[in-house]
This record gives C-alpha cells, structure tokens and sequence, in this order.
C-alpha cells in the first residue's frame, strides 16, 4: 500500500539529516509501528507523509501513486492525527467535528452522517454540546482521533495518540485504533510505549538518527534476536565474575549476558551463589521490544 | 465554497466566544468616541467660549478703563469675573484658584491712553497681568492679545475723536460706548459649499474607527497563533487546505467585524454624542455615503491584512498583543488620530503620511468635511489597498510550506 524507497530529508542548517535513505514497504490492513526515541525521524516521516514537507531524496508511493498525485487524486486518502489537540478549544465537540467534516469538502447529509460517525467511533455521544476546552484529557484524545476519521482515511498517520491518557481512556483508545484495519483504514502509530505497540501493532519499523534499523513482523523482530539473559540482583558481584561471564552492566543491580546455549547460564548461576549474589529475576528467551530496541540502539526508547 | 464557509463559521464562533477581543473591537472605541468627543469638543469650535476666569482691578475708574474693561466683556472669549477690590486681593485670590488671569489698570490709565510708554518723556504706568503659573502659555498669550487688541481699538477711537473734534470732521459721537461684534468670522472652505467648520465628533468618529478597525488584530492574531501553537494549521494543512484558504477564512469575517464596527460608531456619533451634550454626526449622503463605505471597506482590508501579518510575525500571543497594540498606538499616534493632525508640528505632519491610519482618515476627511468626490477620494484607497495586498503577501510567504 505505502512504499517508501531511499527516503532522504534534512532539515536546513541542520548537522545531521533529520532522515537518511529510510525504506519502508507498510501493507494494507494493519497497524504499522514507528519506534524511535526523540529525534529518530518519526514526525519528519509522518510530515512527509501528511504532505507537510517534501523529501529532498527518494520516493513514496501509496497504492503504486506517488504520494503528490494520489493525495491529488483523493485528497482524504490520508489523515494525520497529531500528538496535539489540533482541535479549536472554544468550540464544541459538534462544532470541531462539523468544521472539520467541512474543510474536508464534505456538505449536506454526507457532512451530518460523517460526523455522527466520528462520534459513535469515538464515544462523545455525551459531550457532543460541550466546549473542547471543558474536555478531560482522554476525552480530548478521542476527539483529535475522531477528526482524523472523519474523512474515511485509507492511511492514518497517529503520533502519539495516547499520551497524557489515563489507563481507561487508553485502553479504549487502543482498542478502538486496533479495530480500523477492519474498517478499512491503515493504520500508521508511533509511540513510546512499547507495551503498546506490541499489543496492537502486526508490523514494527525501529528508526533511530533517521535511520531504519529493523522492520518486520513482531515475531520476527524478536525472534531474531540473538539468545540473551536478563538477571537482576539483590548486590553488585565480584568485579572479577562480571568480567569472567561477560556481563553486561544495564541499571541499578541489573545485568544481561548473551549465550549460544542455555546450560551456559548454569555457571553463572553457580558463582552468583559462591558470591552470595541472590538473584530477584532471570529472563531468558524471545524479547521484548523495549529489550530489542535497547540491544540495536544501546539506549533506552524514553531517552 | 463548502470550506470557505466552514472557515467563517468557525472564526465568527471562535470570536462570538472571545469576550475581551469583543470588548477591544466594540467597546473600546465606543468608550473612546464619547469620552474624546467631550474632552475636544471646544478645540474644534473656533471662537469657543474658554472656561477661564479673568478679573481686572481698575485702579484708575476713568471711563477709559471702563471702556477697555467693557470691550474685552465684549469679546468674550474669556469669562469675567467679579473684580477685587486691590491688587493685594487679586493675588490672594489667583493664589486660591479663584481666577486665572487679573488685569490690573494703573491709575491715570485714561489719562495717559495716547502716550503710551512714555511716548512724551513722562513716565507711564504699564498695564499689568498677574496669572495663575499653571494655565496654559497659549491662553496667557490669547489673553494678552485680546487685551493688546482692545486697547488698540480703544487709543484709535479715542485718537479719531480728537482728531475729528480738531479739524471739525464727523465722528461717532459716542466711541467710549460702541458695540463690538465679531469682526473676523470663520469658514470652512470646502468643495461646492461652505458650511461650518468640524465639530469634535466629526473628528473623532472616523478617528476611533479607523483605530477601531485596526484592533481587529487582537483577535485575529489569537486565533491564529493558537492555531498554530495546537497543530490545527498542521492538521488544515495536511488535509489539503492551502494556507491562503485559511487567511480568506479570516478575511471575510473580520471585514464583516470591521462593518458593524462602523455601524456602532456612527449610531453613537449620530445618537450616542448627543446624549452627553455633544453635537450629532453629520453623515454625508447620496453617493457620499458610498464614497464613504468605500473608503470604511479599504481600511478594512488594511486592517484585516495588517492583523494577519502580525500574526504571521507573532510567535505567542503576547508578542502579538504587545506588537499588535503598541503598533497600533503608534500608527494611531503618528497618524492623527489622537492628536490630530493639524496640531502637529510640520516634520511629525509628513511623518504621518506614511501611517496607514491617517490614509483612512484623510479618505473619511475627504469625503465627510470637504464633500469631495471619488477621484478625490482614490489616492488614499489605493495607498490604503497596496498596503492590504503587501501585508498579505508577506504573510503567506511566512507561513509558506511545500507541500507533496
């Protein structure tokens, strides 16, 4: 559906480009995930997709257009919802949701049956007359989220849509977001919660100093992983047995060792011991996203 | 047109919503219009009675000095007051606010009216003025005037009198006792008629409204600047929307704004003013009330343009505000609309010429004091449009962005 190819863009009076040679090939029907801590690329990727900004190198095509003539040809094809509420305070959930509808270009009945659609989506049903600004947080999530639907997107660009949320609205929201392939509408979702991006996301990209470093299906992300220990202590051990079982020093008592086999972790589990090292947690296997992103980037997503 | 429409629907909700932007258009210049009105109603009243007391201590009681006395009663512009009885008494009561200026007639002041200084080698006595040190210079000098100009007439009749009783010729008879009208009388020249002078309120109405009109940049740049800083701008721009879309979406709004702006200002001019004694606006009719709406219509644009480049400079609303209003006092105060500008010396009066202000209020000017046609009109509407069409170009080219 969108393929990115050799995608360059670099801001001016920049030292670095923003993104170098990204390639991405998002299928339809799913939900896409763009990780990368601050400064990845993520939101210059999504402006070049909103049509904010133009790539100074390479190419985008949805369904085999490039991107200019297929936003031409359907101007609604795309939506970006933003981390923002890019939405009028002053005005009504109704109001918001209409103005929109119309800058769309939508009128009459087709403008009414949007925005009840957007509401029903969203569940405003209850707010419908109340001013934006009155909204609580999740609630003004969910309307910036109903807006960006509002003109039956094929691809939905979402930065962030969950932050300042609490737990319920979260939820709601990414259940709601989960059910949009069904609908017909890709969905594009950056984030940096990765608890999130794994429980809704069938396909991830890791970016990092606009670069792509991995992208694939979640199983494969981690499946390719080489086999790793997690172990957590109760005391730093000897210098001398970190050294001797090549640990790797991650925060606080925490340590990760890579091994081609699991009765490698036996011995260490041993000298632990001898050292009077009690171990709190032992995570061995398929990792997870944030484990994953660490090994690429040798840094956290949340710096 | 579906997305115009939507545009000005949102931009007269979002403004019907933002009460101190209502207040800074509505409110403000009404307040502004009453209150200068009132406080400028004699400076444009040529011969205006001036509420300031002078008194005259006639130490001489000849029928000269009553004379004299009498003319300058006549003259009117200053309001007499009860005279004291000494010069010690008017001293103590200038220092008590009683009066502002004394008068003070020395003895033998009829005696010596045709040798003035001393003209036949004896001394003589000078008039002399006490005045209050607060009152204004150019009131002294107007005072001192009036009297030097009474005099004047009074030594010439005196001088005719014995002139004529020396070589027999016709004289009045009784020059001490002549009535004095008003020898110079005041008109405005204007294009096909002369009638009066302006009053204050046809000076003001079209001042606070021009200045009026250029406030819409409060609003406007609050609403823009909240546009942007939210991401809406992100979100119009990436459904589709060009950026001059959404500054026509301002435009036609706040051009609307700036109309009943100049509703309310002349139904206050025309019923309001008269209200708190001030004389009624005199509005121009037939095809001057479209010459006039022309010109409202191009400060409007000026206007509107104006608020939107300030925007488009701004980058929080404080910066605007701050821009927007100081800006707009300056242009007001450099274009004659809070000293006018016939008071202002010659350098600060080609100054003006290049405050957007005073081209509209030279165009209402124009059309409402000098009764003058479109031609007369169309050097300030164009000046007045450049500025609309520069200012708006500016602003797209800030807010230009590429697009895919």
């Amino acid at each position: 559906m969108l393929r990115i190819a050799d995608v360059s863009f670099r801001y001016p009076k920049a030292k670095a480009a923003a993104l170098a040679g990204v390639s991405l090939a998002i299928p339809a029907g799913g939900v896409y995930g763009l990780l990368g801590p601050h400064g990845a690329g993520k939101t210059t990727l999504l402006s070049l997709l909103a049509g904010l900004t133009m790539p100074h190198g390479g190419s985008i095509e949805l369904d085999g257009q490039p991107l200019a003539a297929a936003r031409a040809a359907d101007p609604r094809a795309i939506a970006l919802v933003p981390q923002d509420y890019a939405f009028y305070p002053m005005l009504t959930v109704a109001e918001n949701l209409d103005f929109f509808a119309g800058v769309l270009g939508l009128a009459g009945n087709a403008r009414r049956q949007a925005s009840e659609r957007a509401v029903a989506f969203a569940r405003l049903e209850q707010v419908v007359g109340k001013r934006a600004e009155q909204l609580s947080g999740g609630l003004r999530r969910r309307l910036n989220l109903a807006i960006g639907l509002l003109g039956a997107p094929r691809l939905l660009l979402l930065d962030e849509p969950t932050v300042g949320v609490d737990p319920q609205s979260r939820s709601f929201l990414l259940e709601s977001i989960a059910g949009l392939p069904a609908a017909g509408t890709t969905v594009l979702y950056t984030s940096h919660y990765m608890e999130e991006v794994e429980a809704i996301c069938q396909r991830v990209a890791i970016l990092d100093h606009g670069r792509v470093l991995a992208d694939g299906t979640l199983d494969e992300l981690l499946a390719t992983t080489d086999s790793a220990a997690e172990i957590e202590l109760d005391r730093l051990p000897p210098a001398e047995l970190i050294e001797r079982h090549a640990l790797v020093a991650r925060e606080n008592f925490k340590f990760s060792q890579n091994f081609r086999s699991t009765v490698a972790i036996a011995p260490l589990l041993q000298d632990l011991d001898a050292a009077g090292c009690q171990v709190r947690q032992l995570h061995l296997g398929r990792q997870n996203l944030e484990q994953l992103f660490l090994r690429l980037t040798r840094r956290s997503l949340r710096d | 047109m579906v997305r115009l429409t939507a545009l000005w629907k949102k931009e007269l909700l979002a403004l019907l919503r933002d009460l101190h932007g209502l207040a800074a258009l509505f409110l403000m210049p009404v307040i502004f219009i009453l209150v200068m009105t009132m406080a400028l109603h004699d400076a444009f009243m040529p011969g205006a009675a001036i509420d300031v007391g002078y008194a005259i201590v006639d130490l001489d009681g000849s029928p000269h000095a009553q004379s004299l006395a009498k003319r300058l009663d006549k003259a009117g512009s200053f309001r007499r007051v009860a005279a004291p009885a000494d010069v010690d008494a008017a001293r103590t009561g200038l220092r008590a606010s009683q009066y502002a200026l004394v008068l003070v007639l020395p003895k033998g002041f009829g005696e010596r009216l045709l040798t003035p200084a001393g003209a036949d080698g004896q001394p003589t006595a000078p008039l002399t003025l006490l005045v209050d040190p607060t009152l204004n210079p150019a009131l002294q000098l107007a005072f001192r005037n009036q009297t030097s100009a009474a005099l004047g007439t009074l030594r010439a009749d005196e001088l005719s009198q014995r002139a004529g009783k020396l070589f027999g010729l016709a004289s009045s008879g009784k020059p001490l006792e002549r009535e004095w009208g008003d020898e110079i009388v005041s008109e405005a020249v204007q294009n096909d008629r002369n009638v009066r002078p302006p009053s204050s309120v046809q000076q003001n109405v079209p001042a606070w409204l021009v200045f009026a009109m250029f406030f819409v940049v409060i609003p406007i740049s609050g609403i823009l600047i909240g546009e942007r800083q939210q991401g809406t701008l992100q979100r119009l721009a990436a459904i589709g929307l060009p950026f001059r879309h959404v500054l026509a979406g301002k435009l036609l709004p706040f051009f609307v704004v700036n109309q009943l702006q100049a509703l309310l200002m002349v139904a206050v001019g025309l019923w309001g003013v008269p209200l708190f004694g001030g004389e009624a606006l005199v509005m121009p009719g037939g095809i001057g009330l479209f010459h006039w709406w022309l010109v409202a219509a191009a400060v409007s644009l000026a206007a509107v343009a104006c608020a939107l480049l300030v925007a488009s400079l701004a980058q929080t609303t404080q910066q605007a505000t701050i821009v927007g209003g100081v800006g707009n006092i300056l242009m007001a105060a450099i274009g004659g609309i809070m000293v006018p500008k016939f008071m202002m010396p010659g350098a600060m009066q080609t100054l003006a010429e290049w405050s957007p202000m005073a081209w509209g209020l030279n165009g209402f000017h124009t059309v409402m004091l000098r009764h003058s046609g479109f031609a007369a009109i169309l050097p300030d509407l164009l000046k007045l449009l450049a500025f609309a069409v520069a200012a708006l170009a500016v602003a797209i080219w800030l807010n230009r962005r590429p697009t895919a």
